[in-house]
């Protein structure tokens, strides 16, 4: 007998492996329904990304020292020193950024083609506690770099749950691991970053991905009048949405490899607790709650930014049992597209705000100083930096 | 149901609520050490006075920033002595710079400004910059909290 057969009859022995393998069989060939195209890969998209993310944070752990003294060296000395190190760092921080926008577009998608309605309402809720827990991630590991942008946004991060009513300081004071943004608080982020959050998000992912399996992909029809698929028209998971997610890894290596090279991450300053740098901003994914905030002045005013940045989650994790028609079609459901072309169209809107204030822009010809609440204000010649015509 | 809760409890139904009290008691006696581990301990970032180094060489109008306990606070020379404030904008925490020129502390987060005295002059601060006690001893400054 050979190796091979001699193996297979050990555990045909032990275990049931004819049920193992028919349900292995069932799942890699499971049938999807006919429209299942290239929209329908951010979902795998932002799997990869965790998996790549996973992989390069471990690489990283290896040299990385979380604490105050060492973490900017640390850093400093993956870059320089470790051989490959520069790229494993540089795909790890773009990485971050190109999961939360798959993982955006996924919902985009998901959102539009109304494809959490019954009976996948839950498949969304886990979704929306994925994209809840990726944008924490970003915010868990902005910090670990030490740097003076990392250190002074997460203290701005970290004050606004000071404004949270009643347990506001408690919360501020246990995240922070006491008064101040400190090592303590670097300790803690390090935690969840690399034991905390991934494994609640592989635990979320799995039971995402159980449900999205038992559910199969939504179709266009109405809720309760999906039509069974048939075997001989849906479109079989392996090979041909496979080989499809297959073109989009390669394809994704490749961007963050370009983006690794051609737009390399800055270690920047280490952090120094006794001075502000100007103008700190967050990543472009806070950018909207970041300006949003702006908006709320005076003692309750932090109150009501507070709130405001929170609807929007409320609202996401809701929106399935809120939004009970029975139509998926974009096309017959005018006010829910309205309503979530408005909410993207807005928190865009306050993103590129959040990026253009404070500073200088030229809009048709003129140049603005564009405010803190985003307001452009027109520069006069003086300040103008073009040279006076004569 | 009155006639229910008027009955004896079954020997089943007490030990049931004998095994949910203990399961109960169990969670809460493990959970409370897990609790009290995350809460962080009580750690000062440094003494509560502190003297300001350098402060009889310090001309009128010029600030300095020191740390006294876990906090950074910006010293002040004024003609009729020192004055100290929080540097932590009371808005969303980074900290104010002296500004010696226009006789204001500048956050340069969100653009707010504060005047001498550390009340609000402009931008989004909910509150005044808290003061800080200054104790002068000869020609030695000493800062601490309120």
């Amino acid at each position: 007998m050979g190796l091979g057969k001699s193996v297979k009859q050990f555990f045909d022995d032990r275990f049931d492996t004819k049920l193992a393998a028919e349900l292995f069989t069932k799942q890699a060939f499971k049938r999807l329904p006919p429209r299942t195209g290239w929209l329908h890969v951010f979902g795998s998209l932002s799997l990869l990304l965790f998996i790549s993310q996973t992989i390069t944070g471990i690489m990283l752990l290896i040299y990385y020292r979380p604490t105050p003294e060492a973490a900017h060296k640390s850093i400093q000395y993956i870059t320089a020193e470790v051989q490959f190190g520069w790229m494993y760092r540089q795909i790890h921080a773009w990485g971050a950024s190109v999961m939360i926008m798959a993982v955006i577009i996924h919902m985009i998608r998901t959102f539009f083609m109304g494809s959490y309605k019954k009976p996948r309402e839950l498949t969304w809720v886990t979704g929306v506690i994925l994209f809840i827990l990726t944008i924490t991630f970003g915010f868990t590991g902005y910090l670990l770099p030490w740097n003076q942008i990392a250190f002074w946004a997460t203290t701005v991060g970290t004050e606004s749950a000071n404004k949270v009513p009643v347990i506001g300081d408690w919360l501020q004071y246990f995240l922070r691991g006491g008064d101040a943004v400190t090592g303590e608080t670097l300790s803690r982020f390090f935690v969840v970053h690399v034991i905390i959050l991934p494994w609640a998000l592989t635990g979320v992912i799995a039971v995402h991905l159980f449900l999205m399996r038992l559910n199969n992909l939504a179709t266009l029809e109405r809720v309760d009048e999906e039509v069974p698929l048939k075997p001989e028209h849906g479109i079989p998971f392996f090979p041909v949405h496979v080989t499809k997610e297959g073109v989009v890894a390669v394809l994704l290596l490749a961007v963050l490899v370009t983006l690794a090279v051609v737009y390399p991450w800055e270690i920047g300053e280490p952090a120094n607790p006794l001075e502000t740098p100007p103008h700190i901003k967050p990543e472009w994914y806070f950018l909207p709650s970041y300006q949003l905030l702006k908006y709320f002045e005076g003692t309750y005013g932090a109150l009501m930014g507070i709130i405001g940045c929170s609807v929007p989650f409320v609202l996401l994790l809701l929106w399935p049992f809120l939004d009970r028609g029975k139509e998926r079609h974009p096309k017959k459901r005018p006010l829910a597209v309205g309503f979530g072309l408005f909410g993207l169209l807005g928190a865009m809107f306050l993103g590129y705000l959040g990026h253009i204030s404070e500073t200088e822009q030229t809009f048709f010809g003129k140049r603005y100083h564009i405010t803190l609440k985003g307001w452009p204000v027109p520069l006069d010649d003086a300040t103008d930096e073009a040279p006076p015509k004569h | 149901m009155p006639n229910d809760m008027n009955k004896p409890p079954s020997r089943r139904g007490f030990l049931d609520l004998i095994l949910a009290l203990g399961t109960f008691i169990t969670t809460v006696a493990v959970a409370i050490p897990g609790l009290m581990y995350l809460w962080p301990a009580a750690k000062g970032g440094g003494p509560d006075k502190v003297e300001v180094e350098g402060a009889s060489n310090m001309a009128p109008g010029q600030g300095k920033t020191i740390q006294v306990g876990s906090q950074a606070v910006v010293v002040v020379r004024h003609r009729g002595g020192f004055k100290a404030y929080s540097a932590v904008c009371t808005h969303l925490g980074c900290l104010v710079k002296w500004e010696q020129s226009s006789k204001s502390f500048l956050c340069p987060c969100h653009a707010a400004v504060f005047d001498e005295n550390g009340k609000v002059v402009s931008g989004p601060p909910p509150a005044p910059l808290p003061e800080f006690v200054v104790k002068e001893i000869g020609d030695k400054v000493f800062v601490s909290a309120a």
